[in-house]
């Protein structure tokens, strides 16, 4: 209907300025960024050279090393903690609740997610505390109620971190919950499966690509968090994410702090590579 | 199943949404509690409210929040229903590549990419401010915005244009007058998106704001970081129930619930 | 105003061939129907008159005039979707009023021309109805009245009535048939369904694998099926193959491979190999006996439909129906004799080997 030129024309004029400004907002950066990793220091501040010397850092210093691996710790505990709690809230979800109240359910679940982040994470300053409502109101009713106090420990971090992704974990396992026939469960069973090995080897294989989804929309971002853990951490608050900060908000070593970012990134990566055919098309329709 | 374990697994939903809830809802109760200090027993008062509307600085900040994100809705908004136009009508060689291209916003650390455009906006001289955080914001939201548009155009598919064009519709007719209003509810629902995303966002906001000139979030974390007051609760509570209006509002128009 | 010429209209996907040198002339007013099974080539073509298939190459004429390279919106024509198409954010009186309204047309005039359609199509006071609001009939009828509003000049409808329920379908093919008659325009139709392409076609042209495969009025088709797979398409086909003994009499005399002499009306060169067909209900229960056009059996098993009984038989390795009607008379049964007779005008000598 249209010749090729004119087509192509259309898809360029659609297309085109919303790459550009990936491009330039985005890709270009990375690129800088990694450009940045190999100087001996920052362009803008003197005379640069190649060097490998900040990723030599991170694989020679303790200090990284360390919390980096706090980092992952963090990560997997996060994820660990999601999936324990949101799995079975998915499945209640998908099997228990019907029609408009799931609606309503799901809604308020996934609400918390798209909502400020930073003012969540602020909100639990004032309940982990003997100092806070429920402390003091605890306190009040039950004067020999042990303490609550969590604040500036790690377990304070993973409760913040766990209110912040649960939502999303929650709703990636109803998606591939939701997605499979109920009759499924009913020719196990009429196949003689027990409860459990209906849940072991049909609902557990089939619900994968969501718990991986989850898993991974959870481990990723919790790895380069730093403002949760520097509100509620305290002392404990560092890890990989709050000294990359650091690097650009404090130490200024821009470079020190891209080779770092891109450690991260690496990680991230490779992650993704491992686990994107699985999740593929469930990310583009939970985002959806 | 029986009426005991569907009582249990209510419950146990419940429970998960207790925690969801509860900072936010001690949160805000404490935003109208006049003690400063958090004593009990709660006296309802609306000081800090009152102490909100004189505080200069963060006036500025919620001014400054607001207009980025209308600037941000309005640009990512028409920048990705283009996208979308343009992958829902044409196939052509790289389309999978450059969806592909979406994903990095998406996946990789806010902290990685906020540093990065931190670096490349410093070195190319178009430095920290309040331009920049626009730029960033906008890339963060346009892949939301065509995720969110292409769902509802697949929904309906080209049988309406190609129905409209064998009526006697000029490319710009059928555009104008079926593939934008059948879009529409798309269109809105991704325009409250990223005006949320833009309002909600720190993390880019946090590393482009230059010294002075600031916005809330990163007005709000400063606060905390240097030993808050209650006006914070009160700041964060209308935050907080903007982003919550403007995601129910989402939800009605998307049904993200994939049922329907 | 309004016949259609496709020269050669040749379209490849790839490999397949969607389209293979089809040929067809379309006269003014006629109501043509293109048949054939799924993936045969039918809706392409159909696509490619309405302009949304450019063909790789042949050519496309609209009243004599090229139109390969006009654009769907401007090569006037009326398209009526299978799925309708209405436009669901539009009430019916919008959707009616769409090509007109594009056409940047008077709103009098607009208004007028829909209440005529309302009325043609019989749907007065649903004017004001979202397409959802109504039944799958009224869908039907509204998608009917858009296609017509700007009187095109040709008329295309792709299954029209392939979402319908069977009564309610056979109901509109009566009244889609009088409102083509009475506008007297140029209509193409798709689809799948043999008996709707009889029922409404002036000529019909059959298709396989982006070919034409026979063309022509539905009795003449119906009747002198040209190849095997017209036979079997339009209604059910007893093949029967053989050599061409002699030609006398006005008869063509076959010997059949099981040694059996038929005769047929249709001339062939003796010698030549040749396929036969003859349409079940042209085949009756005959007395035993010896002679031409006697084909002798066991009957396999029979089927009950009611006003006849279908007898089944093994002949020549291949199963043959005859479709015996229920008069009352005596018939055999599965496992007894049977002779089945026919006349040799209702034998018809295709053009290709039965495979």
């Amino acid at each position: 209907m249209t010749t090729t030129a004119a087509r192509n024309r259309a898809i360029l004029w659609l297309a085109g300025p919303a790459y550009l400004w990936l491009l330039a907002t985005v890709l270009l950066p990375l690129a800088a960024m990694l450009y940045f990793s190999f100087l001996t220091v920052s362009p803008l501040s003197g005379t640069p050279e190649f060097t490998l010397a900040h990723y030599r850092t991170f694989f020679t210093q303790e200090v990284y090393l360390v919390n980096a691996g706090r980092s992952m710790m963090l990560g997997l505990h996060v994820t660990l903690l999601c999936l324990a709690f949101g799995y079975p809230a998915a499945w209640v979800l998908a099997r228990v609740i019907k029609n408009r109240w799931r609606e309503a359910m799901l809604l308020l679940v996934v609400l918390p997610f798209w909502s400020n982040g930073l003012v969540r994470t602020f909100s639990w300053t004032m309940v982990l505390t003997d100092y806070g409502l429920i402390g003091r109101a605890l306190h009040a009713v039950w004067p020999g109620a042990p303490s609550i106090e969590i604040m500036n420990s790690y377990p304070a971090i993973l409760v913040g971190l766990t209110h912040a992704y649960l939502p999303y974990v929650v709703l990636t396992c109803y998606v591939s919950l939701q997605g499979i026939n109920p009759s499924l469960t009913e020719a196990a069973r009429s196949l003689g499966a027990s409860w459990g090995q209906v849940f072991l080897r049909v609902i557990l294989p089939l619900s994968l690509p969501g718990i991986i989804a989850g898993a991974m929309l959870t481990f990723v971002p919790v790895m380069g968090s730093f403002m949760e853990p520097r509100i509620l951490g305290g002392t404990q608050a560092i890890m990989l994410g709050t000294l990359i900060e650091n690097q650009f908000t404090a130490a200024f070593n821009w470079p020190l702090g891209a080779a770092l970012g891109f450690v991260m990134l690496g990680a991230v990566f490779l992650l993704m590579a491992l686990f994107w055919p699985l999740i593929r098309r469930h990310v583009q329709g939970v985002a959806a | 199943m029986s009426r005991m374990f569907g009582v249990l697994a209510r419950s146990y939903l419940g429970l998960v949404l207790l925690f969801l809830y509860v900072p936010i809802l001690v949160m805000m109760i404490m935003a109208f509690n006049k003690s400063p200090l958090y004593m009990l027993p709660f006296r309802f008062d609306t000081v800090w409210f009152g102490k909100l509307a004189e505080n200069e600085r963060l006036l500025r900040a919620t001014w400054n929040s607001v207009w980025i994100a209308l600037a941000n809705m309005a640009i990512a908004t028409s920048l990705g229903t283009m996208v979308a136009l343009a992958f829902a009508r044409y196939d052509f060689p790289g389309k999978r590549f450059l969806q592909g291209l979406l994903m990095p916003p998406l996946v990789i650390p806010w902290l990685i990419t906020g540093t990065a455009m931190l670096i490349f906006f410093f070195w190319t001289g178009i430095g920290r401010g309040l331009h920049s955080i626009l730029l960033g914001h906008v890339a963060l939201s346009l892949p939301y915005v065509v995720i969110v548009i292409s769902a509802r155009m697949q929904s309906f598919g080209a049988v309406f244009e190609e129905a409209a064009a064998s009526l006697g519709a000029t490319p710009w007719q059928v555009f104008r007058r079926v593939s934008l209003p059948l879009m529409a509810p798309g269109i809105v629902a991704a325009a409250l998106f990223a005006f949320a995303i833009s309002f909600d966002q720190f993390v880019i906001s946090y590393f482009l704001a230059p010294v002075g000139i600031s916005i809330l979030p990163v007005e709000i974390y400063s606060s905390i970081r240097q030993g808050f007051t209650p006006e914070i609760n009160a700041i964060s509570t209308i935050v907080i129930l903007v982003s919550m209006a403007l995601m129910i509002a989402f939800a009605r128009l998307s049904s993200f619930s994939g049922e329907r | 105003m309004g016949s259609v010429d496709l020269q050669s209209v040749t379209k490849t996907y790839g490999a397949t061939r969607a389209l293979d040198e089809v040929t067809l002339t379309i006269a003014e007013g006629e109501f043509f129907g293109l048949l054939g099974p799924s993936g045969c080539g039918k809706t392409t073509l159909l696509r490619a008159i309405a302009g949304f298939v450019t063909p790789d190459s042949g050519r496309i004429l609209m009243d004599g005039q090229p139109v390969e390279r006009v654009p769907v919106n401007r090569r006037d024509i009326g398209l009526m979707f299978q799925n309708y198409a209405l436009f669901p954010h539009l009430n019916v009186r919008e959707n009616l009023g769409f090509g007109l309204s594009v056409r940047h047309r008077p709103k009098a005039e607009i208004a007028a021309r829909v209440e005529e359609l309302l009325r043609l199509v019989r749907l007065e006071g649903f004017g004001e109805r979202k397409p959802r609001e109504l039944s799958g009939g009224q869908q039907q009828r509204v998608a009917l009245a858009r296609a017509l509003a700007t009187n095109p000049r040709v008329l295309l409808l792709d299954e029209p009535l392939g979402a319908l329920d069977k009564n309610l379908r056979e109901e509109m093919q009566i009244e889609l048939k009088q409102i083509q008659r009475e506008l007297g325009i140029t209509t193409i139709f798709v689809t799948h369904d043999q008996e709707e392409a009889l029922t409404l076609s002036d000529r019909i042209a059959i298709m396989r694998a982006g070919r034409v495969e026979q063309i022509g009025a539905p009795r003449a088709i119906y009747e002198r099926p040209a190849t095997v797979f017209a036979a079997n398409f339009l209604g059910a086909a007893n093949l029967f193959t053989g050599m061409v003994e002699a030609r006398e009499g006005g008869l063509t005399r076959v010997r059949l491979e099981d040694g059996s002499l038929v005769t047929t009306r249709d001339e062939a060169a003796p010698g030549r190999q040749v396929t036969l067909a003859v349409r079940p209900e042209k085949m009756q229960v005959a007395a035993p006996g010896e002679g031409p056009n006697r084909l002798s059996g066991t009957v396999s098993h029979e089927v009950f439909t009611g006003t006849a009984v279908i007898l089944r038989m093994d002949f020549q390795g291949r199963a043959i129906s005859v479709f015996a009607q229920n008069d009352g008379g005596p018939l055999p049964r599965a496992g007894e004799a049977l002779t089945a007779a026919f006349d040799p005008a209702n034998a018809v000598i295709l053009t290709d080997p039965a495979g």
